[in-house]
């Protein structure tokens, strides 16, 4: 029961089926238009369609650009909620945009964001500026969204609890880093061996920790994850990780954020898309469905005869190349590493982000990475002052954190967006079934 | 100390996790021998034996708790922490003239006390919800050790504290075959090793014990027995708090106090805990020794031969991963765990 409400796809067994693809195509012909429509208007005195595409973006305020974006994004909501009040269950157009449609207008308004921030600080996309450093904000959320997204896989879909993801992390930013600064790997390569390598740990965490008792695999994490932040800012080796203090090394220009920070921004947004349709795609999968069932009933599951291990083991591996990938854009986007990437920091955010947004969804790791470094954008430097008590939100973060914890996971154990949803599927259910639904513990 | 428990002999298993842990600690005696000169290795063996009674304060209350209530209290090591701090605000706001050992009691009943109240009134108010959601109940500890961790740094700053003056007594070293050792830390030994045999007094030969006891074998049945169990819940944890808190303010005026305090010993505790075999308190108790012994004996070595202690902290992680290879629900663990 709950297992086929949850899942968007099996919605659609009743109708036609949805066209996701075809609404990607439409995506990607939104996002077309404006960048042509820009080239032919920018007074470039270079030929070519780069060179102009380059000058349109890159003009001062961005204005005409933008609002086409607004405008197509206005559409698009249009359409998306008529689609939802109003369209048809027969029409596959309406189903699509049903289940689809909120998904393409938030990366429609991600894909516009820079420009949208362009047109109104009136600055340019391309160079220092207002909209550069919100660039940058941007570029963080997204790598943490993947982080939690990929902590989601583990602890949200697979119900296991990992106490080290900051170990997969670290381990994909230093060993990129390492690998390009002192073998000088190129790029591609150096990405690559980061994630190989985090498959590896994954797999070895599970054979090593995954037998045995689901407690002990919490704090199985917790430990292995220390040896790797010991090991990173120990002095010993500090010729090669330069201990406390991390290392810097050099990144191609095309990738280097100091420069070239629209194609950052574009590159972290992939990733995050690459993860959010990796995992929705896994748990819609049957093998998704026999991880839900794991989560479950690890018993049940096993006594029907799914090797659990194998599904466990298949979840926290990709959890951790995902991980690591996150850690790879982050690394690339400091151009450098340094312990704090493997320090507990990196396991409190994307655990939070994910309670935040709710556990076991697919959107509230996304909604709760945004939410938690939107807040701590807007309140770090703000001090709140109760008669002749002060509290300085910045110094105080962690302090916030813990007991936003606390709260959350007392009062509102499904996050957001879980509690969102069974709100309004509460809304819709007759009477009987909402009283069923209540006494399902989960 | 495992002769006086007769029932601990009772399966083979057990038998062999003992022997194992034997020929453990004799290996680790030889390579004493071996690699230190005498004095050297009574320093070594002296600060293994320091080191594995601290873990075992924290790890006490962890295992017992884990036992009984099914929790990981995750926020263990933070009791440890608040127990320093808040025998050192006891420890100054006394009156100026006090002398010191009294300042220094009244510091570690404070300590028990505070970490006991606390321990209870987090049982009630936040654990005992969540019951039906153990997963949630770990993360909810998670976050308490955050928060009490930002709240310490936050009223006494990042930096640690200085640590306080024991009493003179103890204020001292002695010989150890030729090399000096602080009577400070012989007198944690023997506390820890007081309170050890006081724990296991407390299990064996009272009637709290044989509920407790009754209780990590089977919830349920103790319930229908017409126990409190949720009054004994409330108690156990509390008492595994107090414990905690009350080590922490034992430890202070060796280590001082300083907010990150908690998380080092956490990490420690938790790898003592595993290794002992979760819910198995003589089974804590032995790992606490095997643990703090190996630390000593590899940041010794370490010392002597990278100049660095990188490898102690490492050694000990490492023979927590093997151990989980060979024996899955550690030393004294039951196999179905």
């Amino acid at each position: 029961m709950t297992a086929t409400i949850t899942h968007p796809g099996a919605r659609s067994t009743t109708g036609p089926a949805a066209r996701p693809l075809t609404l990607a195509g439409l995506l990607a012909v939104l996002v077309l238009i404006p960048l042509l429509l820009a080239a032919l208007s920018a007074e470039s005195e270079s030929a070519g369609l780069a060179a102009a595409v380059q000058a349109g973006v890159c003009a001062r305020g961005a204005g005409p650009l933008a609002a086409l974006f607004a405008a197509e994004a206005v559409l698009l909501a249009g359409a998306t909620a008529a689609a939802y009040f109003l369209g048809s269950r027969r029409h596959w157009a309406a189903v699509t945009l049903r289940q689809y449609g909120w998904l393409a207008l938030s990366l429609l308004a991600l894909i516009a964001a820079p420009f949208l921030i362009a047109w109104q600080t009136d600055s340019s996309v391309c160079v220092r500026g207002q909209a550069f450093f919100w660039q940058s904000i941007f570029i963080e959320a997204f790598i943490l969204a993947s982080l939690a997204i990929s902590y989601n896989l583990v602890f949200g879909f697979a119900g296991v609890l990992s106490f080290g993801h900051a170990a997969f992390f670290g381990l994909g930013a230093y060993t990129v880093g390492l690998l390009m600064l002192h073998l000088e790997w190129p790029l591609l390569p150096a990405v690559i061996a980061a994630l190989l390598i985090s498959l590896l740990t994954g797999l070895l965490v599970s054979v090593v920790a995954l037998r045995i008792h689901g407690l002990y695999f919490a704090i199985f994490t917790l430990t292995f994850a220390e040896i790797f932040y010991v090991l990173a800012q120990n002095r010993i080796m500090a010729d090669i990780t330069g201990a406390e203090d991390g290392f810097t090394f050099a990144v191609p220009d095309w990738i280097n954020a100091t420069q070239n920070r629209l194609t950052f921004y574009y590159l972290a947004l992939l990733f995050l898309v690459i993860c959010y349709l990796l995992v929705r795609q896994l748990m819609n999968s049957p093998a998704g469905r026999v991880l839900h069932a794991i989560r479950d009933n690890e018993n049940r599951a096993l006594s029907l005869g799914f090797n659990t291990f194998a599904y466990k083991t298949m979840a926290i591996v990709l959890g951790g190349v995902l991980a690591s990938g996150a850690g790879v854009l982050r690394a690339l986007l400091n151009k450098g590493a340094s312990p704090n990437v493997l320090s507990s920091t990196f396991t409190i955010d994307p655990l939070l982000m994910t309670l935040i947004g709710g556990v076991g969804t697919f959107n509230g790791p996304v909604i709760g990475a945004f939410l938690l470094r939107m807040v701590e954008y807007a309140l770090r430097d703000s001090v709140i002052t109760l008669g002749s008590f002060e509290l300085n939100i910045g110094e105080h973060w962690f302090l916030i954190l813990g007991t936003l914890f606390i709260l959350i996971v007392i009062a509102f154990p499904s996050g957001i967006t879980g509690t969102l949803r069974d709100w309004w599927r509460s809304r819709r259910q007759p009477l009987q079934k909402r009283a069923a639904a209540a006494g399902r513990d989960h | 100390m495992t002769t006086t428990t007769g029932t601990i002999y009772r399966s083979s298993a057990t038998r062999r996790s003992l022997l194992i842990s034997a020929a453990f600690i004799a290996a680790l005696l030889l390579a004493n021998l071996l690699l230190f000169n005498p004095g050297q290795m009574g320093v070594v063996l002296l600060s293994g034996l320091y080191q594995g009674m601290l873990f075992f304060l924290v790890a006490a209350g962890f295992s017992i708790v884990f036992g009984l209530l099914d929790v990981l209290n995750l926020a263990q090591g933070s009791f440890f922490m608040l127990g320093a701090y808040m025998g050192f605000f006891v420890y100054g706001a006394l009156p100026p003239g006090t002398p010191i050992p009294v300042r220094f009691v009244c510091a570690l009943i404070a300590a028990a006390a505070g970490g006991g109240l606390l321990g209870a009134l987090v049982e009630r108010a936040l654990i005992r919800p969540l019951y039906a959601r153990p997963v949630f109940q770990i993360v909810l500890t998670f976050g308490l050790a955050i928060v009490f961790t930002e709240i310490i740094r936050t009223i006494y700053g990042p930096a640690g504290l200085i640590p306080v003056q024991p009493p003179a007594v103890l204020d001292t070293t002695f010989p150890v075959f030729g090399a000096r050792f602080e009577t400070y830390r012989l007198f944690i030994i023997i506390t820890g090793a007081v309170l050890m045999a006081g724990v296991l007094f407390l299990l064996r030969r009272t009637r709290l014990g044989i509920i407790i006891r009754a209780g990590v074998q089977d919830r349920e049945m103790v319930q229908t027995l017409g126990i409190p169990i949720g009054r004994i819940f409330t108690l156990v944890f509390a008492l595994g708090c107090a414990v905690a808190a009350f080590g922490g303010m034992v430890a202070a005026p060796y280590l001082g106090a300083y907010p990150s305090m908690g998380d080092q010993f956490l990490i420690n505790t938790v790898i003592v805990v595993v290794l002992g075999g979760m819910s198995s308190f003589e089974g804590t108790a032995i790992a606490s020794i095997l643990v703090g012994l190996t630390r000593a004996t590899v940041e010794q070595i370490s010392l002597q031969y990278l100049q660095t202690p990188v490898l102690a902290s490492l050694s000990i992680l490492l023979l927590m991963i093997v151990v989980l290879l060979v024996r899955p629900s550690g030393l004294f663990g039951r196999e179905n765990g």
